[in-house]
């Protein structure tokens, strides 16, 4: 009896202790892959009809939790604490999400540093075209237009208005759309959306071609249409100045298992591929938007006179310093270290007074030495590095630089040893002539 | 026209030129050389007059002499270069022109020939020069640099 209760209660505990490591698994600055994810749907028929999308989230061990968008029960935040680490809102049609998250509470959770997926499709709703204008994405102002390329078109066994899209104007960035290169044009059904250019914290992912236009395909065109071209962009992201990362697409069907199996054709070429590009484009960009890939951490930034090890609490005119910072990249399941050749550091006091390109070991230290300018005051030391997809770095140390003490001028001037030797000589000329003068006859 | 020069000197010798009429080109080369030989003159009477001098002043002389050339030097120098240490510009350049200044001093006091200084004894005049080139080197040194 007593064996059997023993073995109970160490059963218990031992099943209360597995869930001690999951206390760890969740967002940190030491992993800054996402875990759990909260998904928005319109309807639970997208689960199926979505599924190879949900299933490739899960098997890269992302946690998915599906509801409903006007769920009551929905709750992004308790006590002060985000319960999700990334949003995905396949919700186009819905105009009031359930349960505390409203627009405010959408754009609070992308400000806090969290991603967020945004699909809009024809039709969308004021909710989702409000939440992507405030991330600095406009949709066209009629909600039923969509897409259309005359000659850009999917070609397909129905007669159709041209709508689906064969797009193959990406973005050239390996960090967000990955090593390989997506051969098959991406299948798009929905609307079309522009980006402000004067904002340079959004891009244009795929971009429609210059032959294509937003418009309602059932009504007739009475004026020319507001988005042309290739201004009309498809999918774009947002890397929001705290590293959060949004991907805001004009289409659901993008995601759907429909068209990441069929194969494309796109008009006026003879090729037709298989399987279109939508699935290896889906995939890279929710491994970019959920920080798998190209988020960098800088630690250790050190700085020391040449010839000392530890840090001296000011700086002298003229000294010689030596400056480094370890920079390392997250490729999904560890920190690997970053190579480039183009980070910067800058001597800073209201403007840079020395910027030097740092020169790497490969093993991720950065490091290079300068010499201290010819002013005096409280300096920066400035790492400031911006790249398309990369989280963007800003460190600063602030450092104070003193004036020589009077006794650290250089004792002789060299330019004034004429005047040191006449100063001699005529003082010895004195002594010399004294004798001669009174020692003559 | 005839031109002739009398010219006082402590030697009493005195040069008389007389020039004989003549076309305007020989009297205009009779003027040069006429000017170039009096210049001569002059120098070698100058000479001649100092030769005579007593040794001590014209060792001070000669001592004066070094001063001011080494004060031109500098100057020429600084004109060169620029005047960075300033102050040591100034203090090599003082220190030269004020013994070049106490060292005449010494010689208008030591001169017998000056009427002024009959009564002062040779060994005070020296005596001050000596003080006052300490307190001249005593400045020099410190603001030297």
């Amino acid at each position: 009896m007593s064996g059997r209760k023993s073995i109970t209660i160490s059963l218990l505990i031992l099943n209360l202790l597995s869930f001690l490591p999951l206390l760890t698994i969740s967002f940190s600055p030491d992993q800054p892959t996402d875990r759990r994810i909260l998904v928005l749907l319109d309807d639970l028929a997208l689960k199926s009809s979505h599924s190879i999308f949900f299933t490739s989230l899960q098997s890269r061990g992302f946690d998915l939790d599906f509801k409903l968008a006007d769920d009551p029960s929905i709750a992004v935040k308790r006590y002060g604490q985000y319960l999700y680490d990334g949003l995905i809102l396949f919700s186009p049609s819905t105009d009031r999400l359930g349960g505390s998250l409203d627009l405010e509470g959408v754009l609070d959770f992308v400000d806090s540093g969290h991603d967020l997926i945004l699909a809009a499709d024809v039709s969308a709703s004021d909710l989702i075209r409000s939440i992507a204008a405030e991330c600095g994405v406009d949709f066209d102002e009629d909600a039923s237009a969509m897409v259309i390329d005359h000659t850009g078109y999917a070609v397909s066994q129905l007669e159709g208005d041209h709508t689906l899209v064969a797009a193959d104007d990406f973005v050239q960035s390996d960090i967000i759309l990955g090593n390989t290169k997506i051969e098959a044009p991406v299948l798009f059904k929905g609307t079309g959306h522009s980006l402000n250019p004067d904002n340079s914290l959004v891009l244009k992912v795929l971009s429609a071609s210059s032959s294509a236009y937003s418009s309602n395909p059932a009504s007739k065109l009475s004026n020319p249409p507001s988005l042309t071209g290739s201004a009309i962009s498809l999918v774009s992201v947002v890397q929001a100045r705290n590293n959060a990362r949004i991907i805001i697409s004009g289409s659901l069907d993008l995601f759907s298992n429909r068209l990441f199996r069929s194969g494309v054709q796109k008009a006026g070429s003879s090729y037709k591929f298989e399987k279109s590009g939508n699935e290896q484009f889906v995939t890279e960009l929710s491994k970019w938007v959920f920080h798998e890939r190209g988020h960098l951490k800088a630690v250790n930034l050190k700085h020391n006179k040449v010839g000392g090890t530890d840090e001296p609490s000011m700086y002298r005119i003229n000294d010689d310093l030596e400056f480094s910072v370890e920079i390392y990249e997250w490729t999904g399941t560890s920190w690997v270290p970053y190579v480039a050749n183009d980070v910067q550091v800058q001597f800073y006091m209201m403007s840079p007074y020395v910027l030097k390109t740092l020169s790497t070991d490969q093993k991720g230290l950065y490091h290079t030495s300068f010499k201290v300018p010819d002013v005096y005051g409280v300096f920066q030391f400035k790492v400031e590095y911006q790249r398309l997809g990369y989280t963007s770095l800003s460190l600063s140390k602030q450092i104070p630089v003193r004036p020589f003490r009077h006794n650290e001028y250089e004792r002789f001037i060299t330019t004034a040893f004429p005047y040191y030797g006449a100063s001699f000589s005529t003082m010895a000329g004195f002594f010399i002539f004294s004798i001669v003068y009174l020692y003559n006859k | 026209m005839g031109i002739t020069f009398h010219i006082r000197r402590p030697n009493p010798r005195s040069q008389t030129i007389t020039v004989l009429a003549g076309t305007q080109k020989s009297e205009k080369k009779m003027g040069r050389s006429t000017t170039s030989k009096d210049a001569q003159a002059l120098f070698h009477s100058l000479h001649s007059a100092y030769v005579a001098t007593p040794t001590k002043l014209k060792i001070i002389d000669s001592y004066i002499m070094f001063a001011v050339v080494t004060a031109v030097i500098q100057v020429v120098y600084m004109a060169i270069v620029g005047s960075f240490p300033f102050n040591s510009f100034l203090s090599g350049v003082l220190s030269c022109i004020g013994t070049a200044v106490l060292a005449v001093c010494l010689r208008i006091q030591v001169n017998k020939e000056n009427k002024e200084f009959k009564d002062l004894p040779p060994e005070r005049a020296f005596a001050d020069f000596v003080l006052c080139n300490l307190v001249l080197h005593l400045v020099i040194m410190n603001f030297l640099g």
